[in-house]
C-alpha cells in the first residue's frame, strides 16, 4: 500500500467557506448596497432558518457535534491562510475550491440578478484574496446557469486566468433540467475552452423537490444529495450532451459511488424499451456515464467490500477523483481511498491525483 | 440455419403491409413481415422477454439530429423500419434484426423468396 502522505494529493472538492459580507465588496451595484443593507451580515455561513439564498432541512454541524480544528467553519467566515493549513493537515498538495454558499444558489427562484452578482464577485474575490497556483489552490468558477449571457462572461473572465481550472454547476434546483438545450452555449464555450464541466450536488429546495414535511436532515440530504445529481446525469445522458459536445470533460461531485451502478443500470432498461426517446445516443445511456469522471466523497466505506468493488469495477478506476468536501461536515481524508483493499497502487495514485491531472492539467 | 429448405408461408396477395404471419422453421418459430413491399422474415422471440416480437407494430424509425448548439434535436422518421415487441417495446430492425439502441442485440433473420405468388422462408440447407 501506498503512503499517501509522500504521494501527489489532489482534492477535486474543497469549500472555501465564502461569506457573503466578504464577497460583497466585489458585488456590482445595486447588489452590493442591497446586501450591505440585507442586516445579513456573515449569516450565510451558518446557514440559519432563513436566509439570502434559501436553505434546507436541518443542522449540518449536527447541532453542535460536528468541529473543524482546521477551518472557521462553521462560526465564522474562512481566513485564506487557513485552507493551507487545513491541506497540510489533510496531507493534500492540490485542493479546487468550491463557493460554499453557491450551492444554495437553486434556492433562488427570484427573476432578479443576485445569483448574477453573487458569482462575478466570488470570482473576484478569490481570485484577489485565496486562489494561488503555486501553494496548488486552483478554483471551479461558479456557472449562473440560469443566465446564459452571464454564464458565457463568466467564462470569458477566468478564460486566461490559470487559477481557475473548470466550470461549476450546482445541481439541485436547475429548471429546466442541465440536458436542455438552452444550456448549449456553456457547454460548447467550455468544451473549446477545455474546461471541464463539474456538476456539484446541493440540497437547495430540496424539501420541495419531491414532497414537503420531511424531519431530518439525514432524510433530506440521504435523498436530496442523490436526487439533484441524478436528475442531471440523466437528463445530460439522455439529451445528448456527451455527443453534441463530445470534447467536454464531464465531471459529477458529492454523492457517494454507490448510486451510479442503480441509476445507469435502471436508465439502461428504460433506454432499451424506448431507445427512440434519447435520439442521440448511439449506444446505452449507461455507456456515456461511466465515461463521466465522478468524485469519490462521501465514499460509502461501510458498505459491502463487494459492492464497492462492483461500483469501482462498473465505472473504472479511471474516472474516479479523490474528493474531500473539506471543511464540511462529512469530508473524506485521502484514506478512504488508500485503505480500499480491492485497489492495486496503481489505482490509488490515479485516483488520489492521476486522474485530476488528466481532466484539470493540475 | 436450420436445414428445413424452403417453408411455404402463403399466398403473397393475402399480404398487405404491416401484415404478419409466423410459421414453424425446424424448432424455431419465424415471423414473416410485410413492410412497405418487402418481406423481411425474423425468428418470433424477443431476446428481451421471449415475447412475440414479430407481432408487433411496423412502423419507421424515429430519429434525431442535433443541428446546432441550442437548436431543439430535429426528429423525423428515417427510411428504417423496425418492428417493435408488443410486451415492451423492444424494437428491431426488419433488415437486419438488430435492436435499435444497441446493436450488440440482434433477433436472428431470415431470407424470404417469393416464387409464383407464394411466399416462403428460407430454412437453410
Amino acid at each position: 500500500m501506498i503512503d499517501a502522505a509522500e504521494e501527489r494529493v489532489i482534492d477535486c472538492d474543497w469549500h472555501y467557506q465564502d461569506s457573503f459580507k466578504e464577497v460583497a465588496e466585489y458585488m456590482p451595484e445595486p447588489w452590493n448596497t442591497k446586501y450591505k443593507r440585507s442586516n445579513w451580515d456573515d449569516a450565510g455561513v451558518k446557514q440559519n432558518l432563513s436566509s439570502f439564498f434559501p436553505t434546507s432541512t436541518g443542522d449540518r454541524q449536527n447541532y453542535g457535534k460536528v468541529l473543524r480544528e482546521h477551518s472557521n467553519y462553521p462560526d465564522e467566515p474562512e481566513e485564506p491562510e487557513r485552507v493551507g493549513e487545513g491541506m497540510e493537515f489533510l496531507d493534500i498538495d492540490v485542493s479546487l475550491q468550491i463557493s460554499h454558499l453557491i450551492l444554495a444558489m437553486g434556492g433562488v427562484n427570484a427573476d432578479d440578478e443576485r445569483v448574477q452578482a453573487f458569482t462575478h464577485a466570488y470570482i473576484e474575490y478569490m481570485l484577489e484574496e485565496v486562489l494561488d497556483p503555486d501553494e496548488g489552490i486552483y478554483g471551479l468558477a461558479p456557472i449562473p446557469y440560469g443566465d446564459i449571457d452571464a454564464s458565457l462572461e463568466v467564462l470569458e473572465r477566468v478564460e486566461d486566468e490559470d487559477a481557475y481550472v473548470g466550470a461549476c454547476f450546482v445541481t439541485a434546483g436547475a429548471s429546466p433540467p442541465l440536458g436542455n438545450r438552452k444550456y448549449d452555449p456553456i457547454y460548447e464555450r467550455c468544451e473549446q475552452m477545455d474546461y471541464p464541466i463539474v456538476y456539484h450536488t446541493g440540497g437547495s429546495g430540496l424539501d420541495e423537490y419531491v414532497r414537503a414535511g420531511y424531519q431530518e436532515m439525514i432524510e433530506t440530504h440521504t435523498l436530496g444529495f442523490l436526487e439533484s445529481n441524478m436528475s442531471q446525469i440523466v437528463s445530460v445522458a439522455c439529451q445528448g450532451v456527451p455527443e453534441k459536445y463530445p470534447d467536454l470533460d464531464i465531471v459529477f461531485m458529492e454523492s457517494g459511488v454507490t448510486y451510479i451502478p442503480g441509476l445507469v443500470s435502471r436508465l439502461d432498461e428504460e433506454y432499451l424499451k424506448r431507445p427512440e426517446e434519447a435520439p442521440l445516443l448511439d449506444t446505452r445511456p449507461s455507456e456515456y456515464i461511466t465515461d463521466f469522471y465522478f468524485g469519490t466523497q462521501p465514499l460509502e466505506i461501510s458498505a459491502r467490500n463487494d459492492l464497492l468493488e462492483l461500483c469501482f469495477d462498473m465505472i473504472g478506476t479511471d474516472r474516479l477523483l479523490y474528493a474531500s468536501d473539506y471543511p464540511h461536515w462529512d469530508f473524506d481524508s485521502p484514506s478512504v481511498i488508500n485503505d480500499l483493499p480491492m485497489l492495486d497502487d496503481d489505482d490509488r495514485r490515479a485516483i488520489l491525483s492521476g486522474n485530476a491531472e488528466e481532466v484539470f492539467g493540475v | 440455419m436450420s436445414g428445413e429448405g424452403l417453408v411455404e408461408v402463403g399466398p403473397e396477395s393475402e399480404f398487405e403491409d404491416g401484415d404478419h404471419a409466423v410459421v414453424e422453421v425446424g424448432r424455431a418459430e419465424v415471423g414473416v413481415i410485410k413492410a412497405e413491399g418487402e418481406f423481411y422474415a425474423l425468428r418470433n422471440q424477443c431476446p428481451h422477454d421471449g415475447g412475440p416480437v414479430c407481432e408487433g407494430n411496423v412502423q419507421r424509425e424515429l430519429v434525431g439530429e442535433f443541428t446546432g448548439t441550442g437548436e431543439r434535436v430535429e426528429q423525423y422518421y428515417s427510411d428504417n423500419c423496425i418492428v417493435s415487441c408488443p410486451w415492451h417495446g423492444w424494437s428491431f430492425e426488419l433488415e437486419t434484426g438488430k435492436h435499435i439502441g444497441d446493436d450488440r442485440i440482434r433477433v436472428p433473420t431470415y431470407d424470404v423468396v417469393v416464387e409464383d405468388g407464394t411466399v416462403y422462408v428460407d430454412g437453410g440447407d
